[in-house]
């Protein structure tokens, strides 16, 4: 079953023309990296999904229900998850309220964010604690976690290895893969080697387009038909 | 720039202040018992400016919104209030009926404005979220002219002068909160406690509302960074809308509790006041900071209760020591922390 698809879709930032009629579909279950130069488009791929950065053509579809033009909570709402760039977290709220605003939709909220922790066993340990005054990598844990609570279906996450340390990125990377058990991803990452490594397939984005898809297995950043689009 | 000119305006500016007295004042024990109450007033006065700011410093941090009709908001709220008691309490009616009838106005002009300021919010403000600050600032200012001229005429057809304090419900005050009392050996103006304890009632139930509700937390996460409550699924527009309508309804309620203060009194020009001083407050404090506000009301407080001693004691003749000291507060705020005290660089926003 298709989770996401997007369709011929065109997203300005005011006269900007970022997404030049991109095409994407992700199936339910799994997780699909989209690659490229900077600026090319990826965040706003996923901002575009989540109608934080609505399409001026084209359509977005989350599973299986049309929700252009939908105003992003009513999206989020769906089931659709942000994990940001720069994570975002609230950071004068601490780690527990942070997630209690993003599971405040779930039936039980509590069991929820317990989930959470079951899983980010740290943040258990900081709950308490500003979320302003965690590590990088600490936050980026809060961040997934965050985008994880109120049973989403499909996941958006944007740059989770950006500015963290590589022993800190093996963290985020296995967080990742646990969060990726119950729920479908969309992964942005500059890193081509952890994005394939991660992914089961990817789209190579370039000037608003899709310019190469496929599957992840035996790809690298040597390969020519994606090497020139990576390098600058 | 030459300076020459402040020179020569320097033995001005020392025959201001009389030395004389100064040392009037009295010994060592007057000295802290006369400190004491200015703190005790300054603290009486700071509870009044927290009340009249907090809903400016709400809507601000949530909305990025600066409402120039707060001012107005709280004006409508002195009257309202006023009125409510000038109808219901009589000669014959006693002081726990009269406070009890306080409280009841109290409930009454906030729920009325709370959902008046509700209303605006989806009819007025929301259509112009797009646009910059600036229609935002001309928007509110203009409700602020349209309540302030509406108030003028209903008064002048009612016969109430608009400018000058309309005395009726200042008679209205109980006799337990006119005069002073002695509290720790130091004389303290009854009503400054009635307010204290109100801005104090107002500043628990507000900071409840903000840490123990829901809407509070999306109010606190919203201030930080409201795409981001949007993307978690949360309607910030209905958020918004519930909070415009709370700040409004608080501006109303320091109205109501500036009715039976002498010092300001319900009149056309509370509006000006109002605004003029929540704005110095919020401003010091750090727009959005509700802790902000809370500690700069303090600082404005006694600054002016300090200075009002000096012009009182004679000690400085200038008149608007006062009024100069606070707006030099909020020039040295500007120049050596332009966020405030509690502040962030960027709050609220869409």
């Amino acid at each position: 079953m298709t989770t996401l698809e997007l369709d011929e879709v065109h997203t300005y930032y005011g006269e900007s023309h970022i997404l030049q009629g991109l095409s994407l579909s992700v199936e339910a279950g799994e997780i699909v990296a989209l690659v490229g130069r900077n600026g090319v488009g990826k965040t706003t791929t996923l901002r575009t999904a989540l109608g934080l950065t609505p399409p001026r053509e084209g359509t977005v579809r989350f599973d299986g229900e049309d929700v252009t033009g939908m105003e992003p909570h009513e999206i989020a709402a769906r089931g659709m998850g942000w994990v940001p760039e720069e994570r975002r977290v609230f950071s004068h709220l601490t780690v527990e309220e942070n997630l209690r605003v993003a599971a405040h939709s779930a039936a039980d909220p509590s069991a929820q964010i317990a989930e959470a922790y079951e899983l980010f066993p740290a943040l258990d340990r900081f709950s308490d604690k500003g979320a302003g005054d965690l590590s990088g990598g600490q936050q980026q844990m809060l961040a997934i976690a965050r985008g994880m609570v109120g049973d989403n279906d499909l996941l958006l996450v944007d740059e989770p290895s950006e500015g963290l340390a590589p022993q800190i990125v093996e963290d985020v990377v296995e967080a990742l893969r646990a969060a990726s058990a119950d729920t479908t991803m969309v992964l942005v990452e500059q890193n081509f080697r952890l994005a394939m490594d991660l992914a089961d397939r990817f789209y190579l984005v370039d000037h608003g387009v899709v310019v190469e898809a496929g599957e992840t297995a035996g790809v690298t950043s040597e390969d020519e038909r994606i090497r020139r689009y990576l390098t600058a | 720039m030459s300076l020459a000119p402040l020179a020569g305006a320097a033995p001005q500016i020392a025959s201001l202040v009389d030395p004389g007295a100064l040392l009037a004042t009295g010994g060592a024990v007057d000295g802290l018992r006369t400190a004491a109450r200015v703190l005790a007033e300054g603290i009486g006065k700071g509870a009044v400016y927290f009340t009249i700011a907090v809903g400016l410093t709400l809507v601000f941090g949530l909305m990025g919104v600066l409402n120039f009709a707060h001012g107005a908001v709280a004006m409508v709220g002195a009257y309202l209030g006023g009125l409510v008691l000038v109808l219901v309490v009589g000669a014959n009616t006693g002081t726990l009926a009269t406070i009890l009838v306080f409280f009841v106005a109290l409930a009454l002009v906030f729920a009325v404005t709370t959902a008046a300021g509700s209303a605006m919010e989806v009819a007025l403000i929301r259509p112009i979220y797009d646009r910059t600050p600036t229609y935002q600032i001309l928007l509110t200012f203009g409700v602020s002219l349209i309540i302030e001229e509406v108030a003028r005429i209903v008064l002048t057809l009612r016969g109430i002068q608009p400018n000058p304090q309309w005395q009726a419900p200042m008679g209205t005050a109980p006799d337990v909160l006119l005069g002073r009392t002695e509290l720790f050996g130091v004389g303290v103006r009854r009503l400054y406690l009635f307010e204290v304890a109100i801005g104090a009632l107002v500043a628990v139930a507000v900071w409840a509302f903000l840490t123990k509700t829901l809407y509070g937390l999306y109010i606190r996460a919203g201030s930080e960074d409201t795409e981001m409550v949007q993307a978690l699924g949360i309607d910030v527009r209905q958020a918004f809308t519930v909070v415009f309508g709370v700040g409004t309804g608080l501006a109303a309620v320091g109205g109501v509790l500036l009715m039976w203060d002498p010092i300001w009194g319900p009149s056309v020009l509370l509006s000006i006041d109002v605004l003029l001083y929540a704005f110095v407050v919020v401003i010091i404090g750090g727009l959005g900071s509700f802790t902000g506000t809370l500690v700069a009301a303090g600082i404005v407080g006694i600054a002016d209760s300090v200075t009002t001693w000096l012009f009182t004691t004679g000690i400085v003749t200038f008149p608007g020591l006062s009024e100069v000291t606070i707006f030099l507060l909020l020039v040295v705020m500007l120049i050596i922390r332009p966020q405030g005290l509690y502040g962030v660089e960027e709050v609220g926003g869409h």
